[in-house]
């Protein structure tokens, strides 16, 4: 059975049943929608029974469930579709944030059709990327996520939805299409022409150095909007405070992982020698990026805008824990991934709750919530302290696997970068005192606790969130073969970090 | 006479289109719209008789004294019949003042398809000359038909001084060159290297491209373009924008990549200065426009910059690249000008009537997205296809300045194009009654989106029929 192919296209079915359902029957749609997302997920966690980590090899890239047919055989372009350690948790880190994001979405009263629509054929765009092995399908893949995305933040988005929808557009778009001309440079300098990723990876011998640094530029500009990496982040606290809450939680929970996926899984494995000349220049971003974005963060009194800073800075620990080229690094870069995807998911539909409630974010607009609705305060409390992380929830373990594998090799840089974690604290423990704590505010006296919706959307992720913190062998385990592996490729390069 | 054979699909197209000039006294003013059907089985007669041709190439392809049939003018050919086909679909219901002249209207879009036709054959200077005439003065004729607006004869008018300057550029390349190499048949064996240095070769050689320049909208000299494409009926914009254009690229690619291959006379440089010149000014001057066919118009001529990378890379890669494009463009760029039919009928041409399109009628926004993202270049959708290829072939031939300019390009037009989304789907309509569309309209709508998707999503076959269609003559 193509189950990858299933967990990719099942939405898409959902989508087009949807534009056959009249759009006044808004629970016809929005149970469509939401059944869609399940479907999906529960054939990505069919993909994970039947997937095998221990099968990981030194060779690039090792792939299970591969599917492979023939696509456009002028260009030898295939439609080239398999998992590994490094990619199945991301698939199903997918799956499961746009179910959540879905059953949180039905909220949503104003042209429900569409949303969905547009909510589904992202999801399809999403999925895809990860499980995508030919550059071309990739790049189709990258780009039909870029569509539903400006609808979906230009329609259902805050204030300044219409900028905010554009200029993500444009900023991801700028990036992609010097991602489009590296792929082509990659295509022309391998022989035979391919834009098979494995095959790619097996001739990287064959590109100069010279030819590497350049098309890894190219690459990077794609991805390093994406991640967002330090100068390019100027789109994502726009676009996620804009954007409605559900589209806020795939942009941050998944959209963002895209670039980091694309650094590992192409820049590389398929342009190390590239790679090895950006390192020094990757740990400054990384380090920039860690403190650059706790210090906005700190900065920041709306809520949401904290949390979209907040995905910067967290961001930043992932690329620390990549450039270090060990397999501590990467688990922890790679596990990292999952976890913000989890963590800042979860803070995403919980400033959403509130906001639907109270109408603002505000921070110092609150105050003594704690009594008031204890569910909403014990499930935001212990998922801020999971993002600054607080020993024994998942953030932790990640964060600390990526200072942990960095140091060795970056001292200075990781050193400086730790900082990061105390100004996180910082913001995160004063929004919670300014919110939850102290006298109530008497104008929130009728404040509700969560409902049976946002419960259902937002525990899965609070689970996974105290129990990747217990026993993080979890998630571990299916990824540490692939990265560990990974780290074997080049024995020659990196001699720098070793 | 013997390779009259050659000429078969003019002739239908010819004798049809004055046929139909002749018909129009005989028809009843009530009954004209038969006229438009009349020449819509014409045209798909001629396409027939492509048909033909391809099918048999021993007979029916092969070189004449003026022109040759070869796989690429074939494929133009079609092209240039498919708009056509389209183009009059859009105007059985296009809004008209009234239905007079119908036979004629329909004889001119006929009889500039045939010249199309003949240009994308030619291979003889007088004979490109005389096809791009008999192209730019029906055209001209067409611009003005809304006889009763005073814009549409003011941007004939226009086109008219402007189209009768860059013929006479031309015809003054041409005798230059006449004058130079002693011919105007560029299949006689011209001794290029020998006339490389000499300056009336060279400047015969730039007359004569900024000739073509005018009619292809190339910049420097697009400055007609929005005018005329404001001023005409609005199918006569759909049929401009592509068919004379793709003809005119077709012969362009035969001369300069071909023939008198600009490699050889170190002029690659300036052709790769006025494709990035073509496609920026076209992209820059398209953000500020309020009118659609004004925006479709500017955007046009950033499309025809794309396509001049294929110029610059004279290769065969480039050629099909440039035929893909082609292809490509037919179907979005004619979508979209039936979609701004469909509302321009009821509701002008200003960006406003496309407030809240997606809530009155959400098929038609969404479509209209498509053609514009395709437009843009966003797969998987047919301009992606394209542009991938025109890329791909600047990539390999080593002109990365180019293909970066190209790139960032396709990023500037994704916001101008945005902008027509902005108004369907992020604004609230003013009206709530949908859209209301003819069944032609609609049937030429639905093929170009099938088309769009389908050679976006399963681009093999259209690329195999480009791989096999850029073989020419000699």
């Amino acid at each position: 059975m193509p189950i990858l192919s299933l967990t990719t296209f099942l939405p898409l079915l959902g989508g087009i049943l949807i534009l056959f359902i009249p759009k006044e029957r808004k629970d016809a749609i929005r149970w469509v929608g939401v059944g869609s997302t399940v479907a999906a997920f529960l054939a990505s966690v069919y993909a994970l029974t039947l997937f095998d980590p221990g099968l990981a090899s030194p060779a690039p890239l090792t792939l299970q469930m591969v599917e492979k047919l023939s696509w456009i055989p002028s260009f030898g372009i295939h439609y080239f579709m398999g998992v590994d350690g490094l990619s199945l948790p991301i698939v199903l880190l997918t799956t499961l944030l746009s179910m959540a994001a879905a059953i949180y979405s039905m909220n949503i009263e104003e042209r429900v059709k569409e949303y969905y629509f547009w909510f589904l054929l992202l999801e399809v765009g999403m999925t895809g990327v990860f499980c995508a092995l030919d550059m071309f399908l990739f790049y189709v893949f990258w780009e039909i996520t870029l569509v539903p995305m400006y609808f979906l933040i230009g329609i259902w988005g805050g204030p300044k939805k219409e900028y905010a929808a554009i200029k993500f557009f444009l900023f991801t778009l700028f990036g992609s299409v010097f991602m489009l001309l590296g792929m082509l440079a990659l295509y022309f300098a391998s022989n035979p022409h391919t834009f098979d990723m494995v095959e790619l990876a097996r001739s990287h011998a064959v590109f100069g150095r010279e030819f590497q640094i350049i098309v890894f530029l190219a690459f990077y500009l794609g991805f390093a909007v994406k991640v967002p990496a330090f100068p390019f982040h100027t789109w994502l606290p726009l676009a996620h405070v804009e954007a409605p809450t559900g589209v806020s939680v795939l942009l941050a929970g998944v959209l963002l992982k895209m670039g980091v996926y694309g650094l590992l899984r192409v820049c590389y494995v398929i342009l190390p020698a590239g790679f090895e000349w950006f390192l020094p220049f990757l740990v400054i971003i990384a380090f920039i990026n860690i403190v650059y974005g706790a210090l906005c963060a700190m900065a920041q009194t709306d809520m949401k805008k904290m949390v979209a800073y907040s995905s910067i800075n967290h961001m930043g620990y992932a690329l620390l824990g990549m450039a270090a080229i060990s397999p501590t690094g990467f688990n922890g870069a790679a596990m990292q991934m999952i976890t913000h995807g989890l963590i800042t998911g979860a803070l995403f539909i919980l400033v959403g709750v509130i906001y639907d409630r109270a109408h603002t974010r505000d921070i110092s607009a609150f105050g003594g919530l704690g009594a008031k609705v204890p569910v909403y305060a014990g499930i935001m409390s212990l998922t801020c302290f999971a993002s600054l992380g607080l020993p024994g929830l998942a953030g932790f373990v990640s964060e600390f696997l990526c200072f942990l594998g960095a140091f060795p090799a970056w001292k200075l840089y990781t050193a400086l970068s730790v900082s990061g974690i105390l100004i996180t604290a910082a913001f995160f423990l004063r929004m919670l005192q300014k919110v939850f704590m102290g006298p109530l505010n008497e104008k929130w006296a009728g404040l509700g606790d969560m409902n049976a919706r946002e419960l259902v959307s937002v525990l899965p992720l609070t689970v996974l969130t105290i129990f990747l913190g217990l026993w993080p062998r979890l998630i571990l385990d299916i990824m540490n073969p692939t990265l560990t592996a990974m780290t074997k490729l080049f024995p020659s390069l990196f001699q720098s970090v070793r | 006479m013997e390779n009259l054979r050659l000429l078969i699909p003019e002739i239908v197209l010819s004798a049809m289109a004055l046929l139909l000039m002749l018909a129009e006294l005989f028809i009843p003013r009530r009954h004209s719209r038969i006229l438009l059907h009349l020449a819509l089985l014409a045209s798909a007669a001629a396409l027939g008789t492509l048909g033909l041709a391809a099918s048999n190439p021993a007979v029916y392809q092969g070189a004449g004294s003026l022109w040759v049939v070869d796989p690429m003018s074939l494929f133009f050919k079609v092209i240039v019949l498919a708009a056509t086909i389209l183009v009059l679909m859009l105007a059985v219901d296009a809004r008209r003042d009234d239905d007079a002249h119908l036979g004629s209207f329909a004889g001119l879009i006929l009889l500039a398809s045939a010249g199309m036709m003949l240009l994308v054959s030619a291979v003889d200077l007088l004979m490109v000359f005389l096809s791009l005439e008999l192209i730019s003065i029906s055209s001209f004729i067409l611009v003005g038909f809304e006889r009763g607006d005073i814009k549409s004869a003011e941007g004939a008018l226009k086109y008219y001084l402007i189209g009768a300057f860059s013929s006479a550029l031309m015809v003054f390349g041409i005798s230059l060159f006449y004058g130079a190499t002693g011919t105007t048949h560029l299949l006689k064996p011209v001794p290029q290297f020998g006339y490389a240095s000499s300056a009336l070769f060279l400047l015969s050689t730039l007359m004569m491209l900024a000739g073509f320049g005018f009619k292809i909208s190339m910049a420097p000299f697009h400055l007609w373009v929005p005018d005329a494409y404001e001023a005409a009926p609005t199918p006569i914009t759909t049929f401009l924008s592509i068919a004379p254009k793709a003809a005119g690229l077709a012969m362009m690619l035969r001369v300069f990549t071909k023939l008198i291959p600009h490699p050889a006379l170190e002029m690659t440089a300036l052709f790769s200065f006025l494709a990035m010149l073509t496609m920026t000014v076209g992209n820059l001057t398209a953000i500020r426009q309020n009118n659609i066919k004004r925006l479709l118009a500017y955007s046009s001529i950033a499309q025809a910059g794309y396509m001049l990378i294929g110029f610059v890379t004279a290769d065969a890669f480039g050629r099909e690249g440039v035929l893909l494009y082609a292809l490509a463009y037919l179907f979005m760029n004619a979508g979209a000008f039936a979609v701004a039919i469909a509302i321009g009928n009821e509701e002008g041409y200003e960006l406003e009537a496309y407030d809240g399109l997606a809530q009155r009628s959400l098929g038609l926004a969404v479509v209209m997205a498509f053609f514009l993202l395709s437009l843009a270049g966003i797969p998987p959708l047919a301009g992606f296809v394209g542009k991938f290829y025109l890329f791909g072939a600047a990539v390999q031939s080593g002109f990365y300045g180019l293909a970066v300019v190209a790139v960032l390009n396709s990023v500037v037009s994704v916001y101008y194009y945005m902008r027509v989304t902005y108004h369907m789907f992020f604004l609230p309509p003013r009206a709530t009654a949908p859209a209301q569309m003819g069944l032609y309209l609609y049937s030429g709508l639905a093929l170009a989106a099938v088309a769009v998707i389908l050679i976006g999503v399963y681009p093999e076959p259209f690329l195999s029929v480009v791989k096999s269609s850029a073989e020419m003559i000699p």
